[in-house]
């Protein structure tokens, strides 16, 4: 299986990239993440995460948006790249697949 | 929304994100650091904010972030930056040529004093640093218990030094140095000259370099070296290897070859000398003295010690020596023996007895420091204050950089260049105003020999850059921090005022103006005691005496009857001492009472032949054997310091001998005005050969009788080194030093009086070129010249009023003081020094103005007030 790898992190950055939409970077991924499930991630991690992304090719990103609260600074703001949403899907199949192949709790009782 | 502009994140947390960050990354991490900050702050207040915002910025310092962009940033266009700093420096400095001129004329006068002051104070302090083996030479020290508590001195018994190499380890080299002042004769001249025994290793120890010759010369012991000053007295300027010359030490004559010359000490090595010479050949050494007396000859050693060495072990092997002295001399114990490094020795002094260097000179190194500092502040003032005006000038550029957005530390920057420019100008012509006129003139009058030695002295190299540094700061942090805080939008609109009537500049011209006064005041008042004391009266006749010295008692009758036998000789009397030079003392017992007195005794007509006043009582009578025998004439502070009456109703005891008290005489100097009359009593000693003898001329024939006096001196006297002199001369050196400092503080309080006018004439005419159009209005109008030059001058005035006040409070105390330590004799701070000076300044405020209303008054307002 030629590699998508993806850390947990990286793969959940991914995910709330693609959510987001065009809005997404540093701040909102961090927002979003904490509204989503509710784990609050460092700011430095979830930058990390997107330049390795970036880096691996799973996004793009371009400048845009400065607003006042950033001192007039703008905002990289990150996108979903093509190989990015396959990775996407790739890991979900890669998911699915295992996940379908779990036994039937119902069986356990058999073996106990 | 209000929240946000009133608080801002932490900056030094943010400069530091700056400062590390990678220049692409910077935006959009500090902008979400930005952004968190904001939400935290209206989430959770400030403090919170604050702390996060600081976590963000440490949490974001990961290697990947981090790329130290300012410095990488600075790298492509700093050459050209700096470059760009300089040029724009380089072209005001040429617009404003007056003001540079006045700015560089008083930082390089300025510095010249100060490196004059610091040669002379490193001269103390550093003196004999400059050789190699510094680190390995200690001096043997040892510590004894006296009655006042224990004491160290610098010397240790003769034989010590044989016993190093058997009993210290790790020793490489050792030498005993034993100082005299033998009688030096060459070409049938003589001299005493301060020379060095010393062993050959002592040549090995300490390096010279030499002129001729070489160091190993002194392994013969018939072979000396000379400094280059003796060796140029002596020869002159050929070079005198193999020539001979001979010591006498103690009557004993001997013949020694020259074998070396070192080249210029600079007065910068350890020890004073003018001859190196071989101890072997000391008179002293080749006759056989007892153990005992060996161990109580006591002289300098000195030891190198080899790598590895430790001193604590070296201190410990000593004990070996301190229990052979005291075994060998048990009533003069030592307590213990120690060790001092050579680079600590200047450190010690004071608190060792007997030492290589007893003596410090503190007074004159606080003098000359004070001068180069009063000279320096005023020259920085006046940089001050003239930059901060001449900026006003500038007021635009510093406006429209701000707006294309340079930052307040570029514009701190640009003015500092400029102070460096200027700064820099002024310390190279300060060594050359130093190294030609200044320390020439200041040489002269201290017989120094200092050099300003830019190729070996790496110290004056450190001495000058820290100049630099310090002087380029001082000037320039104050006017370019003031001009750089301007805000761009007042500047640009014209608001901006810049104060030449601010508080600073009338506080530091106030400055200047007490410096002047207070080194004005010294000057006056020290040439003022001058004056008085050369007309002081001496309390003797001294015209028409020529004193002599009898080096061996063998020569006194001769000399005395063949002088006595010269037809201009009217009297000779003798004396231990004579008047004009230090006297013994004595302690003597009146009653219960013990006193330390000056105590002289010379012939009985010796008070008479000095035309001392009597005051009451009489004089000695030669035909009186009583009066040969116990009898004594006493001055006016003896009876006024004990409390006394004429006549005595009590005898005085001196030596468990009883005197009588005959006479009184008036007070008179026999050491100079820096020091009180002492107490004194003048026996006439029934003695017959005494150490001097004082002869009484013809009126006006002693000056031209001095040759025939000298001739027959050499005549009598087979070694010696004939010191006669006019009793009129006793106090020359004194004088010359006297009139040598007095020199020095007119100088200094000239150029002060110099700097601090430059600086006024400066503030005026800028303030004047400022506002001409003012007074021109003022002109047209109908002003006179009174109102004219009222206005300019009352503030000036004003500024004088409160320098009078507090300078001559200063003066009076601190010039008293420094008068003190120079004369016991002086008339104090009086009114003449103190309205002297504060004239001449007064007079100095007032040309300024003068000159600058008469700008106005010629000047022509319809041109003025059209131009514009």
């Amino acid at each position: 299986m030629k590699g998508y790898h993806l850390g947990e992190l990286e793969e959940l950055v991914l995910l709330i990239v693609g959510i987001l939409d065009q809005e997404a970077y540093g701040v909102s991924v961090a927002e979003e993440i904490k509204n989503q499930i509710g784990r609050k991630v460092n700011i430095s991690a979830i930058h990390t995460v997107l330049n390795r992304l970036e880096e691996k090719g799973f996004v793009k990103s371009h400048m845009g948006g400065a607003t006042e609260e950033r001192g007039g600074r703008r905002k990289r703001l990150f996108s979903l790249s093509a190989s990015g949403r396959a990775a996407i899907n790739e890991v979900k199949l890669v998911r699915n697949r295992l996940y379908d192949q779990l036994p039937p709790l119902a069986l356990d009782f058999s073996n106990g | 929304m209000d929240k946000k502009r009133n608080y801002y994140p932490p900056r030094l947390a943010d400069r530091f994100l700056e400062f590390y960050c990678l220049p692409e990354r910077l935006e959009q991490i500090q902008g979400d650091a930005y952004e968190i900050f904001y939400m935290d702050l209206e989430e959770r207040g400030l403090a919170y904010a604050r702390f996060r915002f600081i976590f963000h910025v440490f949490s974001f310092f990961k290697w990947s972030n981090i790329g130290f962009s300012k410095f990488m940033h600075l790298k492509n266009n700093n050459g050209v930056m700096i470059r760009s700093y300089f040029k724009i420096g380089w072209r005001n400095i040429l617009k404003q040529k007056g003001t540079t001129f006045i700015s560089v004329f008083g930082l390089s006068c300025a510095v010249g004093c100060c490196i004059v002051a610091y040669l002379f104070i490193a001269n103390i302090w550093f003196k004999g640093l400059n050789q190699p083996n510094k680190d390995e030479i200690y001096q043997l020290v040892y510590t004894t218990e006296e009655v006042e508590g224990p004491v160290t001195y610098g010397t240790v018994a003769e034989p010590v030094a044989e016993l190093i190499p058997d009993n210290l380890n790790k020793v490489k080299n050792h030498t005993k140095v034993l100082m005299e002042f033998p009688l030096l004769i060459q070409d049938n001249e003589s001299y005493y000259e301060r020379s060095l025994y010393v062993e050959p290793s002592y040549m090995e120890m300490f390096q010279y370099r030499m002129e001729f010759g070489y160091p190993g010369a002194l392994r013969e012991t018939d072979q000396v070296i000379l400094t280059h000053q003796l060796s140029e007295k002596l020869f002159g300027d050929i070079n005198p290897i193999g020539q001979e010359l001979s010591l006498v030490i103690n009557g004993e004559e001997k013949l020694y070859k020259v074998g070396g010359v070192l080249q210029d000490l600079k007065d910068m090595d350890m020890f004073n000398f003018e001859l190196l010479v071989n101890i072997e050949s000391h008179p002293y050494r080749t006759t056989d003295i007892p153990l005992k007396d060996a161990w109580s000859n006591e002289l300098w050693t000195f030891i190198q010690v080899g790598e590895g060495a430790e001193i604590d072990q070296l201190e410990s092997e000593l004990d070996v020596f301190t229990q052979i002295q005291n075994e060998i001399n048990p009533d003069k114990p030592y307590t213990k023996m120690g060790l001092i490094a050579y680079s600590d020795i200047i450190y010690n002094v004071g608190k060792i007895e007997r030492g290589v260097r007893d003596f410090l000179g503190i007074g004159p190194q606080i003098l000359l420091g004070t001068i180069g500092l009063f000279i320096l502040l005023l020259a920085v003032f006046n940089y001050i204050n003239l930059s901060v005006l001449m900026a006003s000038k500038r007021l635009k550029e510093i406006g429209v950089r701000k707006v294309i957005g340079s930052k307040r530390s570029q514009l701190v920057f640009q003015f500092l260049s400029e102070n460096l420019l200027v700064c820099f100008f002024a310390i190279f012509l300060g060594c050359l105003l130093a190294g030609f006129i200044f320390l020439p003139g200041f040489n002269d009058i201290a017989s120094k020999n200092l050099q300003i030695d830019l190729f070996r002295d790496k110290k004056i190299w450190i001495f000058l850059g820290a100049m630099l540094l310090i002087v380029t700061l001082i000037t320039g942090l104050y006017p370019a921090t003031y001009l750089s805080s301007f805000k761009p939008i007042r500047i640009l609109k014209g608001n901006q005022k810049i104060g030449s009537k601010s508080v600073f500049t009338s506080v530091l011209l106030s400055f200047q103006f007490i410096l002047a006064i207070i080194s004005m005041v010294a000057a006056i008042a020290f040439v003022q005691t001058n004056h008085i004391n050369s007309n002081r009266d001496w309390g003797y006749s001294s015209a028409d005496k020529i004193i002599v010295n009898v080096p061996d008692s063998k020569d006194y009758v001769p000399l005395r009857n063949k002088l006595s036998a010269l037809s201009s000789v009217i009297e000779v009397s003798g004396s231990q001492d004579y008047v004009g030079n230090w006297i013994g003392e004595k302690e003597v017992e009146m009653g219960d009472e013990k006193y330390s007195i000056n105590f002289l005794s010379a012939e009985s007509n010796y008070p008479e032949l000095l035309d001392l006043e009597l005051r009451e009582g009489r004089m000695f009578n030669p035909d009186l054997i009583t009066d040969t025998q116990e009898s004594l004439l006493v001055n006016q502070t003896f009876l006024d310091q004990f409390g006394l009456e004429f006549p005595l109703d009590q005898t005085v005891t001196i030596d468990s001998a009883d005197y009588h008290v005959i006479g009184v005489v008036e007070d008179f100097h026999t050491t100079f005005f820096k020091n009180a009359i002492e107490p004194m009593a003048i026996r006439a000693s029934s003695d017959s050969v005494f150490n001097y003898l004082t002869l009484k001329m013809n009126p006006g024939s002693a000056e031209s009788s001095m040759e025939t006096v000298k001739k027959i001196w050499h005549e009598t006297v087979q070694l010696g080194l004939f010191e006669g002199k006019l009793q009129t001369e006793v106090f020359e050196n004194e004088i010359a030093d006297v009139n040598g400092v007095s020199k020095l503080i007119s100088f200094s309080a000239t150029l002060s009086v110099i700097l601090a006018l430059l600086g006024l004439f400066g503030l005026v005419s800028l303030n004047m070129t400022a506002h001409i159009k003012d007074y021109c209005i003022r002109k047209v109008f109908g002003a006179n010249i009174e109102d004219l030059s009222k206005k300019l001058l009352k503030r000036y005035v004003i500024i004088w009023g409160i320098a009078a006040v507090i300078g001559s409070v200063f003066s009076v105390f601190f010039i008293s003081s420094f008068l003190d330590s120079f004369f016991a004799f002086h008339s104090g701070v009086g009114i003449i020094p103190l309205g002297f000076a504060l004239f001449i300044l007064l007079a100095v405020v007032m040309t300024t103005v003068a000159s600058q209303i008469w700008k106005v008054i010629k000047a022509n307002p319809a041109v003025i007030l059209k131009s514009e």
